[in-house]
C-alpha cells in the first residue's frame, strides 16, 4: 500500500478491518451463544420426552414380562414329575415312611428346570411353608427347612414379594402346586434385588436402573453418587427429578411391597451428546460466518480504504513534483472523496493563483530595489540590469541550469543593494576616494546582505550580494575568501560587475572599449577574477565582436523589461570606467 | 438282640386274645349277623364336605379334540374315600382286579383300593397318550407312554397308598391303596358301606380321603355281629 503508514494511527484497512470484523463477530457470538442456549434448552426438553416415553414403554413390556414370568412358574409349577413328586412326599411323610428319595427327585427336578431356566433361585415348599428344595446359584439362601410365606390369594394366581433372606433382598414368585383342587406345594422363584439385577434391566431400559426399598437403594446400575442422592430425595412414580444437579427423568418400572423399581434417566447425558453435535454444526457455521466477515469486513475496508490511497497517492506525487497546475484525478470510490478531491482542487487552485501573485510582488520587490539603487546615480543607471544580463550569459556559456540562471540573474540584479547605506557623497563623488571613503564603499556587500536576510525568497541570493567582491587571490572583501571557496555566482557576478563598470562611463572617465576591458580582464586573471569566468566572457559575442556598444542592445530586454532606464552612450562617457565596484576602486587607486 | 423283644411282643399278643376272645364271642353272638362263627361287619357312613363339582387345574391342551371338563362329570368325593380295619398283622386275601381308566384326562376312579398282590389295569380311553408313573414307596414304576386302546397293568406288592400320575397330564392323578387283608371298602355314594367277615373284636375303623388325612374310630365287633359306624371327614371347601 502506497499510503505511508506513521507509528501512531493505524491504517484505515485495519480499522475499518477490526469495527467491522468485531461488529459481526460480537452479532455472531450472541446468535451463538443464543442459538446453543435454545438448542440445549430445546433438546433437554427433547431428550426428556424421549426417555420419559422409552421408559414408559419400557416399563410396559417389564410389566409384561414379569407377568410373563408369573405365568411361566405357574407353568413350571406343573412339571408332571416333579408334582408327583411333591404330592406322593407328602402322602409317604404323612405315613411315616422315609422321604429322602423323594427330596432328592424333587431337587433333581428343580435343577432340571433350572437349567433349563438359568433362574437365581428356585424352591419348593410344602404346604406349610417349608422349604423342601432349592437349586439355582441362589439357593443357599433358600435352603430347605427354612419357611416361605404361604398367604396366597383365594384365586390361587400366583403371588408375587419381597423377601429378606440373609440381607439379601429377594423378588419372589411364589406359585402353589396344585394337583385337582388339592394344593400340594409352593413353587417360588426368586430374584435377588440387587446392583446386577438393577444393571440386567439397565441394559434393556437403555436407562439406569434403581431398586428402593423402604427409602434405601437396594441395588443400582449407576454410580455411587447418584445413588446417594437418590436416597435423600423421594423419587416419582413418573416425572423428573432434580439429583445431585443434573436433571433426570424417573419412570417407576414396578412396585412390589416396599420395593420399588426405577428408571432413571440422566437428561443432561443424554442431552449432552446432541447438543454438542448442534454445537459442532454451530461452531463450523459460525466459523464459515466469521470467515465471510473477515473477507466482507476486507472488502469494505478496501473499499474505503483504497480510493483515499489513491488520492493519498495522487497528492504525493503532485507534492513531491511540485506540480499544482494538474487537477486531481476523481476515485470514484464515493461522492465525499469527490468532494474532497474537488474542494482540494479548489484550494490547489487557489495556491497557485496565490503562488503567482507572490512571484509578482518578488519581482516587483526586486525591481524596485534595483530601480531604488540605480536611481541614485544617473552613472549607475543600467549598471544593474547589464550586469544581470551579462551574468545569465556568463551563466548560460558556463551550462547552468534554468534555475540556476534565474537564481544568478536576480542575484546579480540586486549585487550592489548594499549601496543603498552608503552616503551619496561617497558614492557620488567625481574624485579620487579617500581611505576612509574607500572602508565605506568596502561594507556594501555586507550591508546588502543584512538588507535581504529577512527576506526568505532570496536566500540563495545572499551569497552573490556577499561575496561579489572576493577575489581568487584572496585579496577581495569583506571576506578575503580563495579561489573555490567563493561560490561560483559570486565569481560570475564579480567578473560581470567589473567588465560593465569598466565599460560604462563615469563621472570621473569616460567609458572604456571592450578591447581595453578584456585586456584589463586579462591582465588581472587568476588574480582579481576567476579564470573559468574569464575564459567563458571572451567567448560571449559582446567580447568577440569587440563592441560595446552591442552590450547594451544585446540582451537588455529580456527578463526585466521593468528596468529601462536610458542608457549612457558609451560615447558620452568615454574615459571613466570605475566606479563604486570593487575593483574600480582598487584600479581607481591605482591609477 | 431281637430275640427278648420278640418274645416279649408274643405273650403280649397272646394275653390280649386269650382276654379279648371271649368278649367278641359274646358280642358277635348278640348281634347274630356274621356270614361266620367269629366274624362280624362292620357297616356305616361317612359323611363329607362335598363339593358340588371338581376343578381342573389345566383347560384341556387339545382343544380340537375337547374333553369333557372334570365338573361336567357325574362325580362325588365319596369315590375318594376308603374305609378300612388297621390290622398289624397282614391277613392273606385273594389277588384282584381293578380298572382304572384314562378318560378325559382323568383317572377314573381316582381312587381305588386292592389287595396285595392285585394287579390293576389302566387302559387308555382318550384320543391322546397318556402315561402312568408312581414315586411311591409301596409302588415305583412308569408303565411308559401309550396310545388309546392300550392298557398296561401293574401288580402291587406291597401295602401303602400308590400314587399314581401322568407323565404328559400334570394334573392326573389317581391313588391305589393297597391293603394286605380284605377289610376294606369305598362307600357307595350314599355314604354307606359295609365290611363283612371281619374277625370278631376291637378293631380301630379308619375312613381315609386325600386331603381329610385319617377318622379313625375303634368299634368293637362280636362273631356274627355287626358294628356301625359314623364317619364325618372334615374336607373344608378350600
Amino acid at each position: 500500500m502506497p499510503a505511508a503508514p506513521t507509528a501512531r494511527a493505524p491504517r484505515l484497512v485495519v480499522r475499518v478491518l477490526t469495527f467491522a470484523f468485531s461488529v459481526i463477530a460480537c452479532v455472531l457470538a450472541a446468535v451463538f451463544v443464543l442459538l446453543s442456549w435454545q438448542t440445549r434448552a430445546g433438546v433437554m426438553r427433547a431428550v426428556a420426552d424421549t426417555i420419559e416415553t422409552s421408559q414408559q414403554h419400557f416399563a410396559g413390556i417389564e410389566r409384561q414380562r414379569q407377568r410373563e414370568q408369573l405365568l411361566q412358574a405357574r407353568g413350571l409349577a406343573e412339571a408332571p414329575t416333579l408334582k408327583a413328586a411333591v404330592d406322593t412326599y407328602h402322602s409317604e411323610r404323612d405315613s411315616g415312611f422315609p422321604v429322602d428319595q423323594l427330596l432328592s427327585t424333587i431337587e433333581s427336578e428343580l435343577r432340571k428346570l433350572q437349567d433349563w431356566m438359568d433362574l437365581p433361585a428356585l424352591s419348593i415348599a410344602g404346604t406349610d411353608g417349608v422349604i423342601l428344595a432349592s437349586a439355582g446359584p441362589e439357593a443357599g439362601h433358600w435352603p430347605a427347612g427354612s419357611r416361605v410365606r404361604t398367604d396366597f390369594d383365594e384365586t390361587g394366581d400366583p403371588v408375587d414379594s419381597i423377601v429378606e433372606r440373609r440381607d439379601r433382598v429377594y423378588r419372589a414368585t411364589s406359585v402353589p402346586m396344585t394337583l385337582g383342587l388339592d394344593v400340594i406345594g409352593q413353587f417360588v422363584l426368586a430374584s435377588p434385588l440387587d446392583d446386577a439385577y438393577a444393571r440386567a434391566l439397565a441394559a434393556d431400559a437403555g436407562a439406569d436402573v434403581v431398586i428402593v426399598m423402604a427409602g434405601r437403594v437396594i441395588g443400582s446400575s449407576t454410580s455411587g453418587e447418584l445413588r446417594d442422592a437418590i436416597e435423600r430425595v423421594a423419587l416419582p412414580v413418573s416425572g423428573t427429578v432434580t439429583l445431585d444437579g443434573g436433571e433426570f427423568v424417573v419412570q417407576r418400572l414396578s412396585a412390589v411391597d416396599a420395593a420399588a423399581v426405577y428408571a432413571v434417566g440422566s437428561v443432561t447425558t443424554a442431552s449432552r451428546e446432541a447438543t454438542s453435535e448442534v454445537a459442532f454444526v454451530l461452531i463450523v457455521a459460525g466459523g464459515f460466518a466469521l470467515l465471510f466477515a473477515a473477507a466482507g469486513s476486507w472488502w469494505l475496508a478496501r473499499t474505503v480504504a483504497g480510493p483515499i490511497n489513491r488520492l493519498t497517492t495522487s497528492l504525493a506525487h503532485m507534492a513531491q513534483a511540485g506540480e499544482l497546475t494538474q487537477p486531481l484525478p476523481r476515485t470514484g470510490g464515493s461522492r465525499e472523496l469527490d468532494s474532497l478531491a474537488g474542494t482540494f482542487d479548489e484550494l490547489r487552485t487557489a495556491i497557485a493563483r496565490a503562488e503567482a501573485e507572490s512571484e509578482a510582488t518578488y519581482l516587483g520587490v526586486i525591481s524596485t530595489l534595483a530601480n531604488a539603487l540605480d536611481a541614485r546615480d544617473p552613472y549607475t543607471a543600467g549598471h544593474s540590469q547589464r550586469v544581470a544580463d551579462l551574468s545569465v550569459s556568463l551563466g548560460r556559456e558556463l551550462r547552468l541550469s534554468g534555475t540556476d540562471l534565474e537564481t544568478l540573474r536576480v542575484g546579480a540584479l540586486l549585487h550592489d543593494i548594499g549601496k543603498i547605506g552608503v552616503s551619496d557623497v561617497v558614492l557620488r563623488k567625481a574624485s579620487a576616494l579617500t581611505a576612509e571613503e574607500y572602508e565605506q564603499i568596502k561594507l556594501h556587500p555586507s550591508l546588502g546582505a543584512r538588507i535581504l536576510k529577512p527576506l526568505r525568497f532570496f536566500e540563495a541570493q545572499l551569497a552573490i550580494v556577499e561575496l561579489h567582491h572576493e577575489r581568487p587571490d584572496g585579496r577581495g572583501y569583506p571576506y578575503g575568501l580563495r579561489g573555490d571557496d567563493i561560490p561560483l555566482f559570486a565569481r560570475i557576478v564579480h567578473v560581470a560587475d567589473a567588465f560593465d563598470a569598466m565599460t560604462s562611463a563615469r563621472a570621473y572617465r569616460n567609458a572604456m572599449p571592450v578591447e581595453t576591458a578584456v585586456a584589463e580582464l586579462r591582465r588581472v586573471v587568476g588574480e582579481d577574477f576567476d579564470a573559468g569566468v574569464v575564459a567563458a566572457m571572451l567567448r560571449l559575442p559582446v567580447v568577440t565582436r569587440g563592441s560595446r556598444a552591442g552590450a547594451g542592445e544585446r540582451d537588455g530586454d529580456r527578463s526585466l523589461s521593468l528596468v529601462t532606464f536610458p542608457r549612457l552612450d558609451a560615447g558620452t562617457a568615454e574615459g571613466a570606467w570605475d566606479d563604486t565596484g570593487e575593483a574600480d576602486a582598487g584600479l581607481r587607486r591605482a591609477r | 438282640m431281637g430275640n427278648a423283644r420278640v418274645v416279649a411282643a408274643a405273650s403280649a399278643v397272646f394275653t390280649a386274645i386269650l382276654c379279648t376272645v371271649p368278649w367278641t364271642v359274646l358280642r358277635a353272638g348278640a348281634a347274630q349277623e356274621g356270614t361266620g362263627p367269629g366274624l362280624g361287619t362292620i357297616r356305616g357312613t361317612v359323611r363329607v364336605e362335598t363339593r358340588s363339582a371338581r376343578r381342573l387345574a389345566t383347560a384341556g391342551v387339545y382343544p380340537g379334540r375337547a374333553v369333557v371338563l372334570a365338573a361336567e362329570r357325574d362325580t362325588s368325593e365319596l369315590d375318594n374315600v376308603v374305609v378300612f380295619v388297621e390290622l398289624s398283622d397282614p391277613v392273606a386275601s385273594a389277588p384282584r382286579r381293578a380298572v382304572i381308566r384314562q378318560s378325559q384326562e382323568e383317572f377314573v376312579p381316582h381312587l381305588v383300593a386292592v389287595t396285595t398282590g392285585s394287579t390293576v389295569e389302566f387302559p387308555n380311553d382318550d384320543l391322546i397318550f397318556h402315561n402312568v408313573f408312581s414315586l411311591s414307596r409301596a409302588a415305583t414304576f412308569d408303565l411308559g407312554r401309550y396310545p388309546r386302546d392300550e392298557s398296561r397293568q401293574e401288580t402291587f406288592r406291597e401295602p401303602g397308598i400308590v400314587k399314581v400320575f401322568c407323565h404328559l397330564h400334570s394334573h392326573m392323578s389317581a391313588i391305589v391303596r393297597v391293603f394286605d387283608h380284605p377289610y376294606f371298602v369305598i362307600p357307595d355314594r350314599d355314604g354307606r358301606f359295609s365290611i363283612p367277615d371281619v374277625p370278631a373284636g376291637t378293631h380301630r375303623v379308619t375312613a381315609w380321603h386325600e386331603r381329610a388325612g385319617n377318622v379313625t374310630h375303634d368299634v368293637r365287633l362280636t362273631g356274627g355281629g355287626s358294628a356301625a359306624l359314623t364317619f364325618s371327614l372334615p374336607l373344608a371347601d378350600d
